[in-house]
């Protein structure tokens, strides 16, 4: 699939945002960050989803008709995304006034902007997960890959004590996410045989595609650069995201948030070498009608 | 609404035949034609007449060799996909705008452009490749199985059929109700063993696939026949025999 700058900028940012709603809320809930922090962080969080969100509107041909995505929550991740993004963001804003004046008494909106946060990140990784299409996203990994990262990400910046297991665990999702993403490739149940209909495995090979030129299907869904340079991309990604922040954090004391806010940035970077390879990497059935092999 | 309705009345949809599809490209050039004129938005072009042209297309004519396992050699044949206009349509749940839906009396899939937004994920759903985004109005096209004509009683009666249907030379489309199973296109596909494409998916398409039957075996057939003795008598036969001597 076409790595498509701003859907990659907007997965990540946005979900970072909202792992750091997320952890907010739940400090919060047990006092253990002040009403600064709460009002700083939830500002941030939100900040950052934001500019996610309309980074991903870049990439929208008619943006229009945007307001309508709203519609079709029943069965649309993409419209349930937009939706719970709005109603967390709504929920932060209003935990931001009753802290902004005092009453951090009640933190329960916190919370339910925490739990509304992570089912943000859940509809976004959905709306990979559920395509039959691309048979190496649409696995259970994907939403779990997703709402991980966000979490472990925020968890840098605000609790680096967690966040070292947190990235621990995510080199070992990550791993796995590999090994299946290469293992369903290696056994597709599609191939061109099934795509042209035959039952029985057949010796088939295009010797000429039906347009002479590129064209919308060959950019954004037969995208073979990934697959070139996966090894070097997967080795950086995990680098960037997992030791170079695991190493800063065992070198050096986390007593301020500068700290945290570089380390933060440098798995980022990682993160979207891993996010470039979950798109580029990916398979797509209709690349089978352009297979000369 | 992007739910999918039962479609329990019609499913109206096309059969292909592989075995008689000669790759003229006529139902690509065609559709491109209809579609582009009248109550449509174009199909745009970009760089028609330059380098790198760049165009949207609902319909297209791949070509494909096929080894013949008993003498090794490949037989080609073309492929001509458009929307297979699925019952269990991907691209239609997942829309966000509600501009992707299924048409409740005969299962024909279309995109109301006025509500599109041009997120293209409908086309990453579909398996087969079989909506394209237009470029320059920003909206998802794809295959209508031409309701412009289907529906248009303002058309003499023989032509309210698709326009790749009616401009194929070779008659490799036909255009039909698979619900019933006493069109035509049910007939044959029953009696030719039509397939779906890329079952797997479990997409259900309505669109039904003829495969190329294996070709005579053209060469082995000629020098056999070059070789055996020529069945005659008489006079010839005494000639026959005169020149094998030679
Ligand atoms: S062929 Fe593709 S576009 Fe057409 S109904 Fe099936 S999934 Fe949708
Ligand atoms: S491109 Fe248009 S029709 Fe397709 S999913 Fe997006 S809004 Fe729906
Ligand atoms: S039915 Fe109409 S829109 Fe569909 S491929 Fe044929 S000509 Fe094109």
């Amino acid at each position: 699939m076409h790595p498509a700058p701003s859907i990659i900028l907007f997965t990540i940012l946005s979900g970072f945002g909202f792992g750091v709603i997320a952890w907010v809320g739940f400090l919060q809930y047990f006092s253990l960050i002040s009403s600064l922090e709460v009002i700083a962080f939830s500002i941030l969080g939100g900040f950052l989803a934001v500019i996610g969100l309309i980074s991903s509107t870049f990439h929208l041909a008619n943006k229009i008709n945007a307001i309508k995505s709203f519609s079709q929550w029943r069965s649309s991740w993409l419209s349930r995304e937009a939706v719970a993004s709005i109603v967390s963001l709504l929920l932060v804003f209003i935990n931001l006034i009753i802290v902004y004046f005092g009453k951090n008494t009640v933190p329960l909106i916190g919370i339910i902007a925490s739990l509304f946060s992570i089912v943000t990140v859940f509809t976004t990784s959905m709306i990979y997960a559920q395509l039959r299409s691309v048979p190496s996203w649409n696995t259970l990994l994907t939403p779990f890959i997703f709402i991980l990262a966000a979490l472990v990400g925020a968890a840098i910046l605000l609790r680096p004590d967690y966040a070292l297991y947190g990235l621990a665990v995510l080199l070992v999702i990550q791993f796995l996410f590999w090994l299946y993403r290469d293992q369903t490739e290696k056994n597709m149940k599609t191939n061109i045989s099934t795509a042209l209909g035959f039952t029985e495995e057949s010796s088939i090979r295009s010797f000429d595609k039906a347009h002479t030129n590129q064209n919308y299907l060959l950019n954004e869904m037969v995208y073979k650069i990934g697959r070139k340079h996966s090894r070097r991309l997967r080795y950086l990604s995990v680098l960037f995201s997992i030791f170079i922040p695991v190493s800063i954090m065992l070198l050096v004391r986390f007593d301020t948030y500068v700290v945290g806010a570089i380390v933060s940035v440098i798995h980022l970077l990682g993160m979207y070498f891993s996010r470039w390879l979950f798109f580029a990497e990916a398979r797509h059935a209709v690349s089978f009608y352009y297979d000369r092999s | 609404m992007t739910n999918l309705p039962k479609c329990e009345n019609k499913k109206l949809g096309l059969l292909i035949d592989l075995d008689i599809c000669v790759g003229c490209h006529a139902c690509v050039v065609s559709c491109k034609e209809w579609n582009s004129s009248g109550d449509t938005k174009q199909l745009s072009d970009i760089n028609a007449h330059q380098k790198e042209p760049i165009g949207t297309f609902l319909n297209h004519v791949h070509s494909f060799e096929k080894e013949n396992k008993e003498n090794n050699e490949s037989e080609p044949f073309y492929f001509p996909k458009s929307c297979l206009h699925c019952e269990d349509a991907p691209c239609v749940t997942v829309c966000p705008t509600g501009a992707s839906y299924k048409r409740p009396e005969d299962g024909i899939v279309l995109v109301n452009e006025e509500d599109c937004m041009g997120c293209g994920l409908c086309a990453w759903a579909c398996p087969y490749g079989a909506r394209e985004l237009d470029l320059l109005s920003g909206v998802m096209k794809k295959c209508t199985l031409c309701v412009d004509r289907i529906d248009n009683h303002d058309l003499p009666e023989e032509d309210r059929v698709p326009a790749c249907v009616k401009s194929c030379p070779t008659g490799a489309r036909s255009f039909g109700d698979f619900n019933d199973p006493n069109s035509k296109v049910s007939k044959i596909a029953k009696e030719r063993e039509g397939v779906d494409l890329m079952p797997e998916m479990k997409t259900k398409p309505v669109n039904k696939y003829l495969l190329p039957r294996i070709k005579s075996n053209f060469d082995k057939e000629f020098n056999e026949e070059e070789n055996s003795d020529l069945n005659v008598s008489g006079f010839l036969s005494w000639v026959d025999k005169a020149l094998d001597k030679l």
